[in-house]
């Protein structure tokens, strides 16, 4: 890291091969694309060499690349939303947030399941929330962030990252569970 | 069931976010209501289900591969804006401090050289007032010149030659 910071580029190249997964990893969680999550931690890495002299290391170094790659992708996110697109998890909880009714998943569904499987099944069901309902659980699943921080990064009021975090966390239940739209309500 | 104040609140209770006091009475509720327990073990399902699945997502691209992008961003970028990265010499940083601070040391000179050759005082509000001046413009004229700056008068004293004996002996001609 020292070296790095020197401006020694092979140093630079050690950190990128040592955390390279992580920091793609949660660009292909946000995104759900393969292609984009490529582009966007590598714009992250650039932009991590750019900035590396402001890393103080009050966080591990995984944790302040990521948060950059976390910050392009909600900019992307963000750009893509001002097109006229509306998603089912805004209509929802728009009209009055079916997963206040939905019935609770009372077995775990994932138990039985084999590794790669539930993978997929995860996959799947992220992919169906919105960007702003997986970025909540994302952010808070896997990043570890505090309400108040979550609310901070997305630029929203705790209670809707409260409101966010249980709506995505309820669907993605009944996703896990196999169960479909039609049997959520 | 559950109102969604109140199942917010749940997952507060589960994320660790709520305060002591309030935590201690959602306990309580957890022990006596079964639909909240229920809540509570599909919140923790999930959330156990999720966990590690990012550690399976694997870069689908060579170390090599990867990198080769990267390092050819950071070379375009650092030849875009060389003056942005590359520190600036000490010299030169010298050199943009004292440029202006000579300038406006030649000029306080050149203001008081100016001052001192056109007789004007310097230091206003200081009460001093230039002495006056007593200069014979020709001396065997026998000419007079008495200029006082403060009051903006100029005398001259004349002698005619042919009046040099009662110049001598009386008061002269006096011009203004």
């Amino acid at each position: 890291m020292r070296a790095a910071k020197k401006g020694d580029m092979q140093a630079f190249e050690e950190l990128v091969a040592r955390h390279r997964d992580k920091v793609y990893a949660r660009a292909y969680s946000m995104m759900r694309n393969e292609d984009e999550a490529l582009d966007l931690s590598q714009e992250a890495w650039v932009k991590g060499w750019q900035r590396l002299k402001q890393f103080q290391g009050e966080s591990s170094f995984a944790t302040w690349l990521t948060r950059i790659v976390i910050n392009l992708c909600l900019d992307q996110l963000r750009r893509r939303k001002r097109q006229p697109t509306e998603s089912i998890e805004e209509i929802d909880e728009d009209s009055g947030g079916v997963e206040r009714q939905m019935p609770v998943v009372t077995v775990n569904p994932t138990e039985r399941l084999e590794r790669a499987e539930l993978r997929q099944r995860i996959d799947r069901a992220l992919a169906q929330l919105s960007y702003e309902h997986r970025t909540v659980l994302i952010l808070h699943e896997f990043e570890e962030m505090e309400y108040k921080r979550i609310a901070k990064t997305m630029g929203c009021s705790i209670g809707t990252v409260m409101s966010r975090l249980f709506y995505a966390r309820r669907k993605l239940a009944a996703l896990l569970a196999g169960w479909k739209d039609e049997e959520l309500t | 069931m559950m109102d969604h104040a109140s199942q917010l609140e749940l997952q507060a209770f589960f994320d660790g976010e709520l305060p002591e006091n309030e935590a201690h009475d959602m306990a309580n509720r957890l022990a006596r209501e079964s639909d909240a327990a229920a809540l509570l073990t599909e919140l923790r399902n999930t959330s156990k289900a999720l966990k590690g699945f990012e550690s399976d997502i694997k870069l689908p691209e060579s170390r090599e591969f990867f990198w080769s992008k990267i390092e050819r961003d950071i070379a375009r970028l650092e030849q875009a804006e060389p003056a942005v990265r590359a520190p600036e010499p000490l010299l030169a940083r010298w050199r943009r401090l004292l440029v202006p601070a000579s300038a406006f040391a030649a000029l306080v000179l050149m203001v008081v050289v100016a001052a001192r050759q056109w007789e004007l005082p310097i230091g206003f509000g200081s009460g001093v007032r230039p002495a006056p001046v007593l200069e014979t413009a020709l001396a065997d004229s026998g000419a007079f010149t008495y200029r006082d700056q403060s009051e903006g008068i100029t005398l001259v004293w004349l002698s005619y030659p042919g009046e040099k004996g009662v110049a001598d002996s009386g008061p002269a001609d006096t011009l203004q």
